[in-house]
């Protein structure tokens, strides 16, 4: 009988990645703001995205490799993640990667319309 | 059962946060009560997990009558998901979880089903973690809590492995909801710890490449689970992708359960076991000697557009979107009432066993998105 509580628990993935989420937003310092380029093949031009984590990169010692990266893995950047991610450009994430370029090319969007024409809550479960 | 108060925790926020648990407070207002508790007797935490495992063996059944009488037209399932549906309950693709919503009448001590939530239950992560984690902080080691799901989600997980399609089981959720998210982690958490490699996508980000449903990184999707309902993906512009899918991809829950988490389920349930203990009277057409009731719509969620009759007279009503596909009438259930206000039992069947319950109160006798959980033990 499943009824009653366990004496562990342990949770590999979440706890730290979902504490991060739910720190407030820090203001960011401009003037040190690091400069952050990327690239998602090495066959492919860098991309300049210091825009895109400026948002809690700023004071409280946040940096590249920190708890902020997973906090940005949870968060779309005005676009989508991965390859597909459109706020890096496609020349960055292609380079001469024949798979790359067809993921860009999928159709996205398809799914999700409901939520945002939905009353906004908290949550789409039940 | 009954309501018991603590001294508060100054640190009770920072407590939570501090596991992952970001959305205890909504607009300010504590979503989580960690000042007070419910505590239940070992008699009514067997009743609990009697009558869930009882009401989950009967909804099978319906699915299958449903199936079998073609009943589809009842809870306006698009005809072009009717073979899906089939197909999935034929194929006993894997479901995951699920959770029944009770009444329960502290006098008579009669437990009902109000509802059950079979496709995106929420709550998950404060019921199985959240809740764990504030017993141990306020009672000592051998206070008891209805709760095994963290460790029925592991066995459940692994025991679904061998049946997954592909190597990778993909994990969605809507953008920016902190909730669905940390719901949808947690359970990806226990799948990880079965042993199954996966991946997280939002689901506007899953592609479609003109044969099966793709990653971020090209990569087939082949299983997946979403917290996103199935009655907004089947109206959606993918919505006949899901039947083109060359790969035929395993959706977790299945397209099956668009059977469960319908409440035109509930006159079927009462129409195959009349006058089970567990259920209400419900029906279709609101019978002339039916005084005191609920009426809601068939798909709706959060409590949104259900009105309360009693003596036939209106007495509350929520507000939405929701009643263009239908109503079903419900007989009027007595909830446990407290003087902080109304309460629901949130009851979770995980790998199709009963493992584990959370409350819910609110103000008025519906249950909402604000609606407050609330945690409980049981007693010594």
């Amino acid at each position: 009988m499943r009824k009653t509580t366990a004496r562990n628990i342990q949770l590999v993935l979440i706890t730290s990645v979902l504490a991060s989420c739910a720190q407030p937003k820090q203001q960011s310092n401009t003037a040190d703001k690091q400069r952050v380029f990327m690239r998602a093949d090495s066959t492919a031009q860098y991309t300049e995205v210091t825009n895109n984590y400026s948002q809690g990169n700023g004071s409280g010692g946040m940096g590249m490799g920190s708890s902020l990266l997973w906090f940005m893995a949870f968060r779309h950047m005005g676009g989508s993640l991965g390859y597909a991610n459109n706020s890096l450009n496609t020349q960055s994430v292609v380079g001469k990667n024949a798979a790359k370029a067809s993921a860009f090319n999928a159709q996205r969007g398809g799914f999700g319309k409901s939520a945002v024409s939905s009353t906004p809550r908290s949550s789409y479960g039940s | 059962m009954r309501i018991n108060k603590l001294r508060i925790d100054p640190n009770w926020e920072a407590r939570l946060s501090s596991i992952g648990y970001g959305y205890h407070t909504m607009d300010g207002i504590p979503y989580w009560i960690d000042d007070y508790y419910y505590e239940i007797s070992n008699q009514e935490a067997d009743q609990i997990y009697k009558a869930t495992n009882e009401l989950w063996s009967m909804c099978l059944d319906a699915v299958e009558y449903v199936i079998k009488n073609q009943l589809y037209a009842k809870f306006h399932i698009p005809a072009f998901m009717i073979h899906h549906i089939e197909r999935s309950w034929e194929n006993d693709n894997p479901s995951i979880y699920g959770r029944f919503d009770f009444a329960f009448d502290n006098t008579t001590k009669e437990l009902k089903m109000l509802e059950f939530n079979a496709d995106t239950p929420t709550s998950l992560f404060e019921t199985g973690i959240v809740q764990w984690y504030w017993k141990n902080h306020y009672f000592p080691e051998l206070t008891n809590q209805f709760n095994s799901i963290h460790e029925q989600l592991i066995q459940s997980w692994t025991e679904l492995k061998p049946y997954l399609k592909g190597e990778i089981l993909h994990f969605s959720c809507g953008k920016e909801t902190l909730e669905d998210l940390t719901n949808v982690e947690y359970l990806r958490d226990t799948a990880i710890q079965a042993g199954i490699e996966t991946k997280l996508i939002y689901i506007d980000d899953i592609g479609w490449d003109g044969r099966c449903f793709v990653d971020l990184e090209g990569e087939n999707i082949q299983s997946i689970f979403k917290l996103y309902p199935w009655e907004w993906m089947v109206r959606e512009e993918f919505a006949t992708q899901i039947v083109n899918d060359a790969l035929e991809a395993q959706w977790i829950e299945p397209s099956w359960k668009m059977l469960l988490s319908n409440k035109a389920i509930l006159p079927i349930l009462w129409e195959l076991f009349p006058n089970h203990p567990n259920l209400l009277a419900s029906y279709f057409d609101k019978p002339s000697h039916l005084k005191n009731y609920v009426k809601k719509p068939i798909l709706s969620r959060e409590g949104a557009n259900v009105e309360m009759y009693y003596d036939t007279q209106m007495i509350y009503a929520t507000e939405g979107e929701y009643g263009e596909e239908g109503y079903v009438y419900q007989e009027l259930a007595n909830l446990h009432r407290e003087d902080s206000g109304f309460s629901i039992i949130g009851s979770w069947v995980i790998g199709q066993e009963s493992c584990g319950i959370s409350f819910r109160e609110s103000d008025m006798p519906i249950t909402t998105d604000k609606s407050r959980f609330i945690p409980h033990i049981i007693r010594h």
